[in-house]
């Protein structure tokens, strides 16, 4: 029995004794985003011009994009706009907000619909004109946008207090490619 | 019709003939024109302003135009009759920038999204299947190695409007049951449970309510993992989260209702669950489906309550508690109030997870002293390494000889290692070696190969 019982305390050792390491190794600590290059664009977040929020913070951001939050403080529905995998915009949406990649972005909501989390079911649109029409429809929608693809139809919101053109702004992708 | 002129040259002689009214008539006329150009020119913007204005207005009336071509080329869709797929495009249509497909339907829906009402000619359903096949053996006696169709999950969803949905999970499984060690129905066959069947009406994220029958939040497991292996990381659930027909010993599935939400924490991300359903049948020995999907063996009903926490500062990580009370009235026994504490503290990120939870399972009979605990714990983790995902577990029961409710069950526990790997987005191969040790049993050495899957 002394032995059996030292056999067992080794196996919960050991487990959590590699769980401990891996643990540690996965927490990494926050890296402030660099300034964009010369070449890098700014994210817009944009909502409905009607929808009265005004600032997010990344953590907000990323509960909003990973559908964990329903509705808006005004009781909207929220509705999720995301442009079509392979488009830089999205590829910066899911690796600065998301912190995923495309694999764990879908596992995500699937596991979430599963599970019965999840409420919101992202709309994917292809184009940045696709995008506005949407937000500028849907008074509960957000999406994103190249700061130079907004205009007058969509309202940009500040994440973490700043503007797409405001010094310390976070959300960066790398040029269009060209055709 | 003719008209007489006069000409030029006898203009001006004649203005001067007509003496000097006429001459004061024509100054101040033109002093009358020119200050009215001075207050006209002084109304107007200045250059630059008049291109923004106009710029800004012609795009928002462009796009209020196309708004409105696509609702009308959408209610003319409507009322054309189904054999006209794709009418001629008329003038207007030329004028409309081109939008592709997705746009269009994302529009469509969107607009319809606003009004809750049911289009009868659309489905509102959406399928999605899980399925696994497994090859196991094992060293006990008389177990044989077998290839294994698992269970065939039906996941139907609907949104039924913005704020109701449903949902419900429709497995296909072969048999025979095991209820606390209580076998029945044939080997071989297939059967159809309704595992989950659910209805849910969000009213804001601090407010849902759902009812139907659904997994009871006791812990973490059982409400992060349903039907289907292939979500999993391992083979199969954690024997302490076992579904009831698999030997397993806590309710699992209950009917009633629930609400859960989030609580006003800021970064603490507190969230409820409070559920009351019909819980488990406690009639011995079982011999029926041991959820009360139609009717409660008594009028009791069991509570759970659970709280858990997300915090912003560490992603991923999650701990929570939960309670569960129930009274079980089994035949020819005394009553047995039932009362399973649990906790638990996850981490969970694509690239890693660690799972912990602990609980137990306390039987005290009526009019007696007798109090039966069972504790029972595990452990797993698994990290991400490419296309492969090793993994350990380690787990634990303890049930006493005498337990009333699960007397089969006694003391198990062993470690499990194993290797997942993502063949597609959509496939997963696992091999998994289980060790078990048990009181009543000898130690049994398992090996499974699995593939799960979705589609």
């Amino acid at each position: 029995m002394p032995r059996r019982g030292a056999i067992l305390h080794v196996f919960i050792g050991a487990g959590f004794l590699a769980g401990a390491l891996s643990f540690a190794s996965d927490l990494r600590p926050f890296i402030p985003s660099e300034p964009p290059t010369a070449s890098e664009q700014n994210l817009a977040v944009v909502v409905n011009l009607s929808n009265p929020i005004e600032n997010l913070s990344m953590a907000e951001l990323r509960n909003l994009f990973l559908g964990e939050r329903s509705h808006w403080p005004n009781g909207r529905r929220i509705t999720l706009v995301m442009m079509e995998p392979g488009q830089p915009e999205r590829a910066a949406v899911l690796g600065l907000i998301c912190q995923m990649n495309e694999s764990d972005f879908k596992n995500h909501f699937l596991r979430g619909l599963f599970t019965g989390e999840v409420f919101v079911s992202p709309k994917t649109l292809a184009t940045p004109v696709g995008v506005r029409k949407f937000v500028f429809n849907v008074p509960g929608a957000i999406g994103y946008l190249r700061a130079t693809d907004v205009d007058a139809s969509v309202k940009v919101i500040r994440v973490d207090e700043r503007l797409p053109e405001e010094k310390g702004y976070r959300l960066h992708i790398p040029p269009r490619p060209s055709k | 019709m003719k008209v007489s002129t006069l000409p030029p040259s006898r203009v001006l002689p004649a203005l001067e003939l007509t003496g000097w009214r006429v001459r004061r008539r024509i100054l101040s006329l033109l002093l009358g024109s020119l200050a009215t150009a001075t207050i006209l020119q002084a109304q107007q913007p200045k250059p630059g302003d008049v291109t923004a204005l106009d710029k800004q207005t012609l795009q928002l009336l462009l796009q209020r135009i196309d708004q409105l071509e696509s609702r009308v080329r959408q209610l003319e869709a409507e009322r054309q009759p189904a054999a006209v797929v794709s009418p001629a495009p008329g003038p207007t249509q030329k004028s409309t920038p081109p939008v592709n497909e997705p746009e269009q339907q994302a529009e469509s829906q969107a607009e319809s999204a606003v009004p809750e009402r049911m289009d009868l000619s659309k489905t509102l359903l959406r399928l999605r299947g899980f399925g696994d096949i497994t090859l196991h053996g094992d060293t006990r006696k008389g177990n044989t190695t077998a290839f294994t169709l698992g269970q065939l999950n039906l996941f139907v969803t609907s949104d039924i409007s913005e704020k109701f949905k449903f949902l419900s999970e429709i497995v296909f499984e072969g048999g025979p049951d095991n209820i606390y060690g209580v076998t029945r129905g044939e080997i071989n066959t297939f059967s159809v449970d309704v595992e989950r069947y659910l209805i849910q009406y969000s009213y804001n994220d601090y407010l849902n309510v759902a009812a139907g029958r659904f997994h009871t939040a006791i812990g973490y497991y059982n409400t992060a993992y349903h039907h289907s292996t292939w979500f999993q990381t391992t083979t199969a659930r954690p024997f302490l989260f076992q579904f009831e027909d698999r030997g397993g010993i806590l309710p699992v599935h209950t009917v009633g209702a629930s609400a859960f939400g989030l609580i006003p924490s800021g970064r603490l991300g507190l969230h409820y669950v409070a559920e009351v359903g019909n819980g488990r049948a406690s009639r011995s020995p079982l011999t029926q489906e041991p959820v009360q999907n139609v009717v409660d063996d008594q009028n009791h009903k069991a509570f759970n309550l659970a709280l858990f926490a997300r915090p912003e500062a560490i992603r991923g990580l999650q701990v929570g508690f939960s309670v569960y009370r129930d009274l079980l009235a089994p035949i020819n026994s005394p009553r047995i109030g039932e009362t399973i504490l649990a906790a638990h503290a996850v981490f969970v990120r694509p690239r890693f997870e660690w799972l912990n939870e602990a609980l137990v399972v306390r039987h005290a009979i009526f009019g007696t002293s007798q109090v039966f605990n069972t504790p029972g714990f595990y452990t797993q983790f698994s990290r991400q390494l490419g296309y492969y995902r090793p993994y350990f577990r380690y787990q634990y029961v303890n049930a006493s000889g005498t337990e009333p409710v699960f007397p089969d069950v006694r003391l198990r526990q062993g470690p499990s290692v194993g290797l997942r790997y993502d063949a597609s987005e959509s496939v997963a191969l696992k091999l998994q070696y289980d060790y078990t040790a048990s009181r009543a049993r000898a130690a049994k050495n398992a090996l499974a190969l699995q593939v799960g899957f979705t589609f």
